[in-house]
């Protein structure tokens, strides 16, 4: 993980932006962001709702809806190779299965008129030039490895629940073994019982195959128990960036300390958990300065003027502050 | 499934039956004396009337008259005889009917065959040059009348070039014109429905899952996003084919065709009041038994409205919304 | 200047008629739809005062006269001057399509809000009653009342009338329900909001807009069923001249006088589009998804 020659080996962005169109607005959604993913790690990437996170998932794999999309630069490089300058026969031979992706909202990620084995031979027929019969046993062994029983391939979506679709999505997103599996929010929309099942099950698949994960999540729980690598998004930026280690232990950025204190902590005794105060900015205003200024504890003079100017504090520990708190604030 | 097919018929024989009970009443206050109608012109002495009152039967109550229509339909298909002629109706509808269910036939699979492509093809290229220039077209062909648009049609294909006849029924050359008249303001609408709806289909999430897949485009597209575009539209296709029965009525009277509409609107222009009943609910069975056929084929392409009457589950909210698809023609269809 | 108007109607409520109505003056093809109604309307008050010629004379050497200086489109086979007839004709299309969706908006309305509204037997009931009358095509429908009422313009107004009840009455009892179960009228009847002021807060103002595009299309759908029920000769007769009823009667001379033919039919075309038009922007206006 701490090798310093992963970086672009494998898997990286590079000053990816992205801008979507809405009316007569722009909308910033993604500005600037850059990360390195190593073979076999896991990313996490934390952020509010409308932080940019599902963009950036999206952009990878080039499948952000082409009607609303501005502007998208930037490289995304999968061993040495940008996907954006791919054409579409070398980009759909990358999609499902190179690099998949799992979806936050089961009930509406599968085709209802379509049975699920279906939908999860499919990919896998384009990819391995294989027989149907060949794939659907490919679709039954995927369904069983995420404890869906076989007699169930041949069922539509409506019939199964939502833990099970996502389980369904999952088969799907690993049918083809794919190297990198983007996982945005993949557990969100279950119920909470279900969510840990999920959650297990991904961790459990990705550590059997060893497939590198980016997981997009807003609950740094999640983050805590999967992840080897953390960034925190805040307003289509990462923020602070570090090991999952540097970025609990020691959160630099007063946003990640921010939403640190608004979760609860069964070892700390506070008398109230103390959420971030505010609203996340308008992604259509371009601002000047830092984004996070209005909401900001630690704001100064110098933030209003804060061109993103990267401060490392270790070889791997990144934030984007210009009046980082102090080692004792931080604790 | 049974079930459902069976309640839809148990509703649809008491709406039928109170269909001609209201339609018989209704044409009971038709202007004018039937037996008058039925003596023609010419005068008649009371006694004469009086006889032929009798001879039609319209001297007993009218709740007799009506019960013996109602068997008469439901158990013998018979709708009585026309007051002019004094035809079987049964007979004119029997043979007439064909002319009108090849219009409404030739009609809708013209309307499918172009439409379905290129509200594909306009969704595809949403807000491109051939898109927009097919939005105007569609526009301006939903907004004319049919019965112009056929005297159009009728003026140049075969009163300037000589290509087709003008009037008359035969071979296929003479359904032609009337198809064409009768389909192309229909179509119009149905390539902007199929279009909305592939535009909808699209931009769901389910098409994107497909796409990360790494599956052709076409694939997608057709695979994917088209079947599911597909079930609003199938019920559009089967208001369309009923209302088909309704527009056909002015292009069989423009086209000189004998079919039902003609049949109609000569019953009302002559005042022939059994003809005007008998057409009438004859069209509304008919009308009722499409409607019947697609809400069936609806629940039988949707694999979750199957699955809904299997278990006769509703999820009226679900339903409703699906139903919506049928846009402002559609009204018919949110009562499922 | 524009910047503030944007702002004004961002800060109204959408759905509010007068979000509408700003928003449709901003839509080319409604601003040209609704230009085009207005023009017709006052052209055809204005026909008598402004056309050469009366609506009614005759002029037997004119008869079937194409375009000309002296008749800017023709005169038809009794000689009067078409575009006379067409202009005050354009009355009976507008009274017709209007007063008819008048009567069937609100006779619609009022029985699928007490459907909706009640709900259980009542709801059955009328449903029930409204299938009868969506058993037929609108134009048979409205041919068997015409049949019925006779013909003249009263009788098609009330034919065309009754005939569209059901569309918009299964309109409104779906939008009551819909916004019944909506989470805010819950929200509203959770914190003890009288039924009252539910109805007249939330449900009236949150139902009215599919009404507008429904009456829009409305009457550009009577405005030709008229046009297509005169042609038939059910609806409004010859001499007088409605659109339709003109073309029944050039019918007969399509072969060598296709003028007389042609336009009438090119002001049904406009006018229905123009209503086209205007519904297609206030259901765009009312439902942003279905715009790119």
């Amino acid at each position: 993980m701490s090798e310093n020659t992963k970086n672009s080996e494998f898997f990286s962005i590079r000053d990816l932006n992205v801008q979507y169109k809405s009316g007569d607005q722009t909308v910033y959604a993604v500005n600037g962001v850059s990360f390195d993913l190593a073979p076999g790690e896991t990313l996490g990437l934390v952020g509010e709702t409308g932080a940019g996170k599902t963009t950036i998932a999206k952009s990878i794999l080039r499948i952000l809806p082409e009607h609303a999309v501005k502007k998208m630069e930037g490289e995304v490089l999968y061993e040495g190779q940008d996907i954006f300058r791919m054409n579409d026969t070398e980009l759909r031979k990358i999609r499902g299965h190179q690099i998949s992706m799992i979806f936050q909202d089961p009930m509406t990620a599968l085709n209802p008129v379509k049975r699920v084995n279906e939908q999860i031979a499919e990919g896998y027929i384009q990819h391995h030039h294989c027989t149907k019969a060949e794939a659907e046993q490919r679709a039954e062994e995927m369904l069983e490895l995420v404890g869906i029983s076989k007699d169930r391939a041949g069922e539509y979506p409506h019939q199964f629940s939502g833990g099970m679709k996502q389980r369904v999505v999952i088969a799907m997103a690993l049918a083809c073994s794919p190297r990198l599996l983007i996982a945005d929010e993949p557990t969100t929309a279950l119920d909470v019982t279900i969510q840990a099942q999920v959650l297990d099950l991904i961790k459990r698949l990705r550590d059997e195959l060893g497939t590198s994960m980016i997981l997009i999540t807003h609950d740094l729980g999640v983050v805590a128990g999967i992840c080897d690598q953390v960034a925190v998004i805040y307003a289509g930026r990462i923020i602070e960036k570090g090991s999952k280690a540097e970025v609990f232990r020691h959160p630099t950025h007063p946003y990640t300390i921010g939403l640190f204190g608004a979760l609860p902590d069964l070892k700390k005794d506070v008398e109230r958990l103390s959420p971030i105060e505010g609203l996340p900015p308008d992604p259509t205003v371009k601002t000047e300065g830092c984004a996070f200024y209005p909401r900001c504890a630690r704001r100064c003079e110098k933030c209003k003027t804060y061109a993103y100017e990267p401060t490392n504090l270790t070889d791997t520990h990144m934030i984007l502050c210009c009046n980082p708190a102090g080692e004792e604030e931080a604790k | 499934m049974g079930r459902y097919v069976l309640k839809r018929l148990l509703i649809l024989i008491p709406t039928l039956i109170a269909v001609t009970i209201i339609v018989f009443t209704l044409m009971n206050f038709v202007p004018g004396d039937p037996v008058m109608i039925a003596l023609g012109s010419g005068t008649h002495t009371p006694a004469e009337v009086e006889a032929k009152r009798i001879a039609m039967g319209l001297d007993r109550p009218f709740l007799v008259r009506l019960g013996e229509y109602l068997k008469g339909v439901f158990f013998h298909f018979d709708f009585g005889t026309s007051l002019i002629d004094g035809t079987s109706i049964q007979y004119q509808l029997v043979t007439r009917f064909p002319n009108t269910l090849k219009i409404a036939i030739y009609s809708i699979i013209f309307t499918v065959v172009i439409g379905i492509p290129l509200g594909v093809f306009c969704a595809q290229h949403a807000n491109s040059v051939g898109d927009r220039i097919a939005l105007i077209m569609t526009l301006v062909l939903d907004s004319m009348p049919s019965f112009w648009l056929a005297l159009l049609l009728m003026l140049l294909f075969a009163l300037q070039l000589h290509w087709l006849p003008s009037t008359g029924s035969g071979s296929f050359k003479y359904f032609i014109l009337p198809t064409l008249a009768n389909s192309l303001g229909g179509l119009a609408g149905f390539t902007r429905q199929v279009r909305a709806s592939m535009l909808e289909v699209t931009r769901s999430d389910f098409v994107t899952t497909a796409r990360s897949k790494g599956i052709s485009e076409r694939k997608v597209v057709y695979g994917h996003a088209l079947p599911n575009a597909l079930i609003p539209i199938l019920t559009l296709v089967g208001m369309r084919f009923g209302g088909m029965l309704g527009g056909a009525t002015v292009i069989e009277v423009i086209f000189s065709i004998p079919g039902i509409g003609q049949l109609l609107v000569n019953g009302i222009n002559n005042r022939d009041s059994t003809v005007v009943t008998g057409g009438i609910v004859f069209i509304a069975l008919t009308f009722s038994l499409i409607m019947l056929l697609t809400d069936l084929a609806y629940a039988l392409v949707d694999p979750r409205i199957k699955a809904q009457y299997a278990t006769q589950k509703k999820k009226s909210g679900e339903e409703e919304k699906r139903h919506h698809g049928g846009h402002h023609h559609g009204k018919r269809a949110e009562e499922a | 200047m524009s910047k503030k108007n944007a702002t004004e109607i961002n800060s109204l409520k959408p759905g509010s008629l007068k979000y509408v109505w700003r928003k449709l003056l901003k839509n080319k093809s409604a601003v040209f739809g609704l230009t085009v109604v207005a023009l017709l309307i006052i052209l055809s008050l204005l026909s008598p005062l402004i056309c050469r010629y009366d609506y009614r004379s005759m002029d037997a050497l004119n008869a079937y006269s194409g375009p000309s200086s002296e008749h800017l489109l023709g005169c038809d086979e009794l000689g009067r001057d078409i575009l006379s007839r067409v202009l005050y004709g354009a009355r009976y299309t507008f009274i017709i399509g209007i007063l008819s969706t008048a009567i069937a908006a609100v006779l619609g309305i009022a029985m699928g809000a007490v459907a909706g509204y009640f709900g259980g037997k009542v709801d059955s009931i009328l449903m029930r009653f409204l299938d009868i009358f969506q058993s037929f095509p609108m134009l048979i429908l409205a041919m068997a009342f015409c049949a019925v009422f006779g013909t003249g313009i009263d009788k098609c107004i009330l034919a065309l009338g009754i005939s569209n009840i059901s569309g918009f009455a299964r309109l409104m009892r779906a939008n009551i329900l819909r916004i019944r179960n909506m989470e805010y009228v819950e929200a509203a009847t959770s914190i003890g909001c009288p039924t009252r002021k539910i109805i007249t807060g939330h449900v009236i103002p949150n139902a009215i807009s599919p009404i507008i595009v429904e009456i829009a299309m409305g009457i550009s759908r009577n405005g030709l069923a008229s046009s297509s029920l005169s042609f038939l000769g059910l609806g409004v007769q010859q001499p007088t001249p409605e659109w339709g009823a003109m073309l029944s009667s050039a019918r007969s001379y399509i072969r060598y006088y296709p003028h007389m033919a042609i336009i009438p039919g090119i002001f049904i075309l406009i006018t229905v589009l123009s209503f086209n038009l205007i519904g297609d922007a206030v259901r765009d206006i009312l439902d942003p998804t279905l715009k790119e």
